[in-house]
């Protein structure tokens, strides 16, 4: 199968490691991945305004390129890609007076006639590959591993475009099951961590990833897994950083599902770019002997 | 906590015959293993039957699907009547929810007590047809005329054999998650739901039975039948009304974020009420799950489910601030150590007595707080930390608990789509049964002949589903009022043992817990015994259950006994119950003697077990004492005038008085204004809908004018009133000339009035400013003048503490005359400032949340001890503008509102007319000038006074659909008498011993009832002795107590009885 | 007595009437604030509430009631569009929307809350990219 993949400013930036990963598991899975052509930003806010139709258009000229490529699913990696589409494609199903004006409006595009789906790539691994499959490549094992599931908001609300209960989300936790991980529960894993606040408000990010991560320590988790590249950052750069404004508190190492993945299937850990971390990602994979237990 | 999906199982006790069968593909091997005397007469029975092809036929006048409690209340209010009822329940038993609860609100009445009465007394009456374990298929035909197809399921329990005896659960080796108790216990594949169940006979649960045949190897009356099978019978019956309750929403699919399902010591309320339970699954400890250990501290979310455009009902439940205040309250009083705290949005104390109650439950310490909470999660101690703003405070706030209860929404029924089909019948967008006409009939559903009663088309409190299910079997009557009647039962004739010595027979009641946790039952049996002319006594888990009454008949037959004695509870509620047990035996119902070990007993003296043992000892040696002497006594029997008279022409008398006439009996309204329609005439329209006002009365009153059976009396007040039940005569003050009437029953409907606010808020000294009733009649006369700032005062006199209560309809108005306000004049800018919005229900939710959001009325909550003040134009004080100071308990701080029109919600009071009506009925009036009926909750129409009924205001404000559910019910319960066309009168009356009479006429000043009179004596006709009229006589004793002479004695209460029964508590060792 | 205490925004530049906040907000994110019965599960929920001078539902409450300082509350900056009050709220109303519409309000007036000169190059070169087109986005006109 060949997957059409939208990648989003970030992961061809600072999340390249997210990229990689993904690739590599999409590969060793036997499908083909191919970045869609002239993609541009996808705004990452949803248009939250009525009469604001203006941010519709970076998402909507996406679709319409997806379109244009003769393919229906479009698959993401970045959640606030996937969120800042999904709505759009929504809305534009939902309110046809609007599909039309942008229609119009953009004279140089195709019109636009709403049949893309927009995937993120944990549904496709649940969907269309299957937890059961996957978990019959797994080859490491990650025995020993406790970790907490972090899903933060944009996969999961509005509730319109979640891909999974906007409560009580369980396909991260399937993921680290299938991979072998022992699953912390942590009722903040749906909280936000802090989103943007990152740049103008460094220290209410890193109390946002001290309160989620400290819960998840106390529980006794070793990690954390999570999907968004900036949720990634928040958690394990300013978590970091935390380390200096709370006494005695360590941040645990922050992983991607895709570099988890990769690691269980037995891929090259350079695929993973372990090295773009603020909490050495290595070391507790190799402390619970991961990359030892190949099994086969 | 097993919280294994039940759903799946539900789905097959629907009646669909799929699997029938079950038991006919292997049994064969299992049956031939046991020697099974009976098998081959079964098969031959079953086989017959089939070969004939018949399905059992059943012709009743009214069917009745589901026997909760309002399906008992319309079976016997039917039944009564002398008509033939058949009811089903899906269950294996009848009770429906209220059985499942501990105790009641307001009055903290034990559930089950006052429910099991009504169990037995329907189990036994003659003409109801009790068949459990059933549901409806699918009816045709029309009103008078329907056949409705009932799918019974076999229980595989001869319920002819089974006794009740739980031998067979005992070695069942299957364990279900039990619905009975909310899924916290389980059960055993063989069971029967509750101690009190009735019909008491086990069920296998055939989906969960594994067919080992372990019950019916240990089962000694061979009940167990296999192969009995389930049946289809067909029901023809004149009308049918459906009560087939609600259920209540479980948070796993929506409302996740406050962990029901995922964390162990997260409950729902009414998981909550089994944990309180006597028969629940901690014996009414309060133990929570993960470790059942006594919780430090509980929390309750209230609106769970609820009040939720989203993930929710958009309704009000109506019930839940009771029930959480109750269940606080209680588990508080057991345990004041426990920190309590309800998380609250409003608190809809709205009811009779409510708000009362609420403030119990705070000075007993129950915490409220006002914030919705956000989620939950759990902490390693398994402890539940709450997210929550403290809106009041205005304080974000994290509270930890042991254990935490959801108060969770009453929804519909899963069922009621496929209900509503099979019978024809409509359900509304949430999947509660639809009215007809929400405001004028209630009652009745979408299809003709067949009427809804309880919580099937909304969420309702007991006596509200109570007074419904009334009025429903009197809807019910009218398309068979003209058939044949069935009056009494029939008893064994009665065994003369007045030359027998006393042989008497004592059951002892554990009542649950009730009794049995605080004083020795066992010893207390074995001292009774020893007792002379004891001649049996044993002690029983509930003696008002079935089969403890079908042992006492037994047994009395048995041991020749003459004389039974029950201890346990009042005879107030439990006393008419044994004596029917008395003339099933054969024995004359005055031979009958109750101790109360437990009011009098148990309950004040739970701390000391020795004590209370002796204490019962004594009480039960002094009863033995009495029924040694006690004698047959004889009831008088007399005829009922078959017309009702109805005090008040307003919505409810008038209502009443069709559904009277609906069923053929004739009526007298009494208005003491000059036309009918009451407090409507001068209303604009009906909350929760735009329907005006004279829309709603004056088809009524046409109806009733063009009515044969309704006398209309107006500008008419009762003066005089003598007589009793089935024979009143009353003198009729109308326009100066006075007019005799006679009739046999009294229902009071005089309603209600809005107190004097006494310059209150400056009432009186602003021509601006209104009570809601002088709003309305201005907006009805088109007279109000465009206002630029309107301010609502809500709760104006209420809640303080002078007038302690809630006059329960204050916001509902005070919401609709926002909204008609606003549609006159849109420009003007609406305050509604309320304590607690209390629009209880569905509608009167939904209809608030519009006004609010369509017509943009500004809610501003004020907190009691802060009340807003009103500060008139120092210029023009009579007519100018004024401000409002108020606090918003939600900013927290004061505000100044200009206002040129302010409409102050003025508490209720009783009618004009209580006072006289109340002495001349001779009926109690609370301090508010409301009627006092016989139970808060299960007999809400009745006065103590036999004969006589209330609805209505009179009894409560209340909206007009309530008021008219009520008429309706009190409709029914004033035919009841007159359809009896005879009653019998009480044996306890009192005798004057005419050769010691004096004739002073002490007696005839001290009693309260006009019994008695001075009549020549038969002996020497010069000199005058009292007489008493029996049927009027109540056996209150005070002329006894009275008489100079002891002349008087009563009978039952002799003096010689009550000396022994002091000996005997005199006495310290009779035994001996 | 106003919880807000900082003053972003003069408010009288801002054109509105009396009564006229509480139709533009409705008007910019079609949510009706006075279905909103003040139950707090919104501000107990937000991640940001600590930190807020008003907690989202006193915004709403401010809304209503016309209290144009609510344009110079610090919260409609916090409120980083999590949609978790929208999420629980009984009401069905989405305060996210609530919070851009005020958001909107201000920076439809050319007024900006993020100055970009303001960010250091390090800065931009070590957050990811996306948390930027965010939030310019939320906070520049």
């Amino acid at each position: 199968m060949k997957l059409l993949y939208y990648p989003g400013c970030t992961l061809k930036t600072s999340a390249k490691n997210l990229e990689k990963s993904a690739f590599a598991i999409i590969e060793k899975l036997g499908h083909e991945v191919e970045e869609m052509e002239d993609w541009n930003c996808c705004g990452v806010a949803s248009s939250l305004t009525d009469d604001d139709l203006m941010h519709h258009l970076a998402p909507l000229r996406n679709l319409i390129h997806v379109q244009d490529q003769g393919e229906e699913k479009i698959v993401t990696l970045c959640d606030m890609c996937y969120n800042t589409l999904k709505q759009t494609n929504l809305r534009m199903k939902e309110k046809p007076d609007d599909l039309e004006t942008l229609n119009l409006f953009m004279d140089r595009e195709n019109d636009y006639k709403g049949t893309v789906k927009v995937l993120h790539f944990l549904e496709f691994l649940r969907d269309e590959i299957g937890f059961n499959a996957l978990k019959k490549m797994v080859k490491n094992p990650l025995k020993g591993m406790k970790i907490m599931p972090y899903y933060g908001c944009m996969l999961l609300r509005p509730r319109e475009v979640a891909i999974d209960d906007a409560e009580e989300p369980t396909i991260l936790k399937d993921v680290l099951k299938t991979l072998g991980a022992e699953v912390i529960d942590n009722p903040f894993k749906i909280e936000c961590c802090g989103s943007y606040h990152t740049i103008e408000e460094k220290k209410l990010v890193s109390d946002r990833a001290h309160r989620i991560s400290k819960f998840a320590v106390e529980r006794g988790s070793d990690a954390i897994v999570l999907s968004c590249p900036l949720c990634r950052f928040n958690l394990d750069v300013r978590g970091k950083e935390a380390e200096k404004l709370y006494n005695n508190y360590k941040q645990v190492p922050v992983y991607y599902y895709t570099q988890l993945i990769a690691v269980a299937l037995g891929l090259d850990p350079k695929n993973c770019g372990f090295d773009n971390h603020a909490v050495d990602p290595i070391l507790l994979l190799k402390k619970k002997g991961v990359f030892e237990k190949k099994e086969d | 906590m097993p919280l294994k999906s039940y759903n799946k199982k539900m789905d097959h006790d629907l009646g669909i015959p799929l699997q029938d069968d079950y038991f006919y593909d292997e049994p064969e091997e299992i049956i031939e293993n046991k020697t099974m005397p009976e098998i081959e007469s079964t098969i031959k029975l079953i086989s017959e039957r089939a070969k004939k092809g018949e399905k059992r036929k059943i012709d009743a006048d009214v069917l009745i699907i589901g026997a909760g409690i309002s399906g008992m209340q319309a079976a016997l209010d039917v039944a009564d009547k002398g008509y033939k009822v058949v009811i089903i329940d899906k269950t294996s038993t009848i009770g429906g929810a209220m059985v499942k609860l501990d105790k009641t609100f307001p009055t903290n009445d034990c559930s089950i007590c006052t429910a099991a009465p009504k169990m037995v007394e329907l189990s036994r009456h003659p003409n109801i047809n009790l068949i459990t374990y059933a549901d409806v298929n699918s009816l045709e035909g029309k009103p008078g005329d329907f056949k409705v197809n009932i799918w019974r399921k076999s229980k595989y329990v001869d319920p002819d054999k089974c006794t009740g005896c739980d031998d067979c659960a005992e070695v069942c080796p299957v364990n279900v998650v039990n619905p009975f108790d909310e899924k916290l216990s389980t059960r055993k594949a063989i069971y029967i739901e509750f101690p009190q169940a009735v019909p008491i006979v086990y069920t296998i649960d055939y989906e969960n039975c594994i067919g080992c045949g372990y019950c019916d190897r240990v089962c000694e009356p061979e009940a167990i039948t296999f192969l009995e099978k389930s049946e289809e019978i067909e029901v023809n019956a004149g009308a049918v009304i459906v009560a087939t309750g609600f259920e209540v929403f479980e948070p796993t699919e929506m409302r996740k974020e406050y962990g029901y399902g995922k964390y162990d010591n997260v409950i729902t309320a009414l998981q909550f009420e089994r944990l309180l339970s006597s028969f629940g699954p901690t014996e009414g400890k309060v133990l929570r799950p993960s470790d059942a250990k006594l919780p430090k501290s509980i929390g309750w979310i209230q609106c769970v489910g609820s009040r939720s455009e989203q993930l929710g009902f958009p309704y009000c439940s109506r019930v839940c601030c009771m029930y959480a205040t109750k269940e606080a309250s209680i588990a508080k009083e057991a345990n004041p150590e426990i920190d309590i705290t309800i998380y609250y949005m409003d608190i809809r104390a709205y009811g009779k007595d409510f708000q009362q109650y609420y403030d119990h439950a705070r000075d007993l310490g129950v915490k409220y707080v006002r914030g919705r909470p956000s989620s939950v999660y759990e902490n390693p101690d398994k402890s539940i930390t709450i997210k929550y703003k403290d809106t009041l405070t205005g304080k974000i706030e994290e509270s930890t608990v042991d254990m935490l209860v959801l108060s969770t929404a009453i929804m519909p029924n899963k069922d009621n789509k496929r209900v509503g089909k099979a019978l024809g019948i409509e359900v509304d967008e949430n999947g509660f049964f639809k009215q007809d006409s929400l405001l004028t009939d209630p009652i009745q559903s979408s299809k003709k002949g067949i009427f809804l009663a309880g919580c099937i088309q909304g969420p309702k409190d007991i006596p509200d589903s109570v007074s419904m299910a009334s009025g429903a079997a009197a809807k019910a009557i009218a398309p068979i009022k003209d058939r044949p009647k069935n009056i009494g039962k029939d008893f064994p004739p009665e065994r003369d043992v007045s030359n027998e010595k006393p042989r008497i027979g004592v059951f002892i009641c554990h009542c649950g817990k009730n009794i049995a946790n605080y004083l020795d039952v066992e010893k207390l049996t074995e001292e009774t015994k020893k007792l002379p002319n004891v001649e049996f006594c044993d002690h029983m888990m509930f003696v008002c259950s079935e089969d403890s009454c079908k042992k006492i008949k037994e047994t009395a037959q048995e041991k020749g006994l003459n004389r039974i004695i029950v201890a346990a509870c009042s005879p107030r509620t439990h006393g008419g119950l044994f004596q029917d047990t008395l003339m099933e035996a054969g024995l004359n119902k005055y031979l009958f003697e109750m101790a109360n070990i437990r009011n009098h007993c148990s309950w004040v003296h739970s701390d000391n077990w020795d004590a209370a043992t002796k204490k019962a000892m004594d009480l039960v040696r002094s009863s033995v004492a009495k029924a040694r002497h006690l004698q047959a006594l004889s009831e008088e029997e007399f005829s009922i005038y078959p017309k009702t008279l109805i005090i008040g022409g307003g919505v409810s008398g008038m209502k009443a008085a069709l559904a009277l006439a609906d069923m053929g009996i004739k009526s007298i309204i009494l208005e003491k204004e000059s036309k009918l329609g009451g407090r409507l005439k001068n209303l604009h329209s009906m909350f929760p809908s735009d329907t005006k006002a004279e829309d709603v009365i004056n088809p009524m009153i046409k109806k009733i004018r063009g009515n044969k059976k309704i006398t209309v009396m107006t500008d008419s007040e009762l003066s005089e009133l003598e007589g009793y039940i089935g024979n009143y005569k009353g003198k009729v003050k109308q326009k100066g000339k006075k007019k005799e009437i006679e009739f046999g029953t009294i229902i009071v409907a005089t309603g209600f009035k809005e107190i004097d606010l006494k310059g209150k808020y400056q009432y009186g000294k602003n021509t601006n400013i209104l009570t809601q009733t002088e709003l309305e009649t201005k907006l009805k006369n088109n007279e109000l003048k465009e206002p630029k700032n309107v301010v609502f005062i809500n709760c104006a006199g209420a809640m303080d503490e002078e007038r302690p209560y809630c006059c329960r309809v204050g916001c509902g108005v005070s919401i609709k005359n926002a909204k008609l306000i606003s549609q006159k004049y849109p420009k003007s800018k609406i305050y509604l400032l309320y304590r607690d919005m209390r629009v209880f229900g569905k509608e009167e939710e939904e209809y608030y949340a519009d006004v609010l959001k369509n017509y943009h009325v500004t809610a501003i909550r004020y907190p009691g001890d802060n009340k807003p003040e009103v500060i008139l134009d120092k210029k023009d004080p009579k007519n100018g503008p004024f401000e409002i100071k108020v606090y918003d308990d939600i900013l927290n701080e004061e505000m100044t509102l200009p206002a040129d029109l302010i409409v102050l919600t003025a508490n209720t009071e009783g009618g004009a007319e209580t006072e006289k009506l109340k002495n001349m009925l001779k009926v109690p009036v609370d301090s508010a000038g409301f009627f006092i009926e016989t139970h808060a909750k299960i007999k809400p129409l009745d006065f103590s006074t036999s004969g006589v009924y209330m609805c209505g205001a009179a009894h409560y404000p209340k909206n007009l659909v309530d008021s008219i559910a009520q008429a309706e019910g009190a409709a029914s319960r004033a035919a009841i008498p007159i359809s009896q066309e005879k009653m019998k009168g009480e044996g306890i009356v009192s005798e004057v011993v005419e050769d010691k009479c004096r004739g002073c006429a002490t007696c005839v000043e001290a009693c309260a009832y006009s019994a008695i009179d001075l009549v020549p004596y038969s002996k020497d006709s010069t000199r005058m002795v009292a007489k008493v009229n029996r049927a009027l006589c109540k056996g209150c004793g005070s002329c006894a107590a009275a008489c100079l002479n002891s002349a008087i004695e009563q009978k039952g209460y002799d003096s010689k009885q009550i000396n022994v029964m002091i000996a005997a508590l005199l006495e310290e060792e009779t035994a001996k | 007595m106003s919880k807000v205490t900082e003053k972003f925004v003069d408010i009288n530049s801002m054109n509105l009437k009396k009564g006229e906040l509480v139709k533009e907000v409705e008007e910019l994110c079609g949510e009706n604030l006075f279905g909103c019965y003040q139950c707090g599960t919104c501000s107990a929920g937000c991640p940001f509430v600590d930190d807020m001078d008003l907690s989202p539902d006193e915004v709403i409450r401010y809304v209503i009631l016309d209290r144009k300082e609510v344009l110079n509350s610090k919260t409609i900056w916090l409120c980083a569009a999590c949609y978790t009050c929208a999420e629980r709220c009984p009401r069905n109303i989405n305060i996210t929307k609530i919070m851009e519409a005020l958001r909107q309000i201000i920076l439809r007036k050319n007024i900006d809350r993020t100055l970009l000169t303001k960010i250091a190059k390090e800065e931009k070169e070590t957050i990811p990219q996306l948390a930027f087109v965010c939030l310019f986005r939320k906070n520049v006109g």
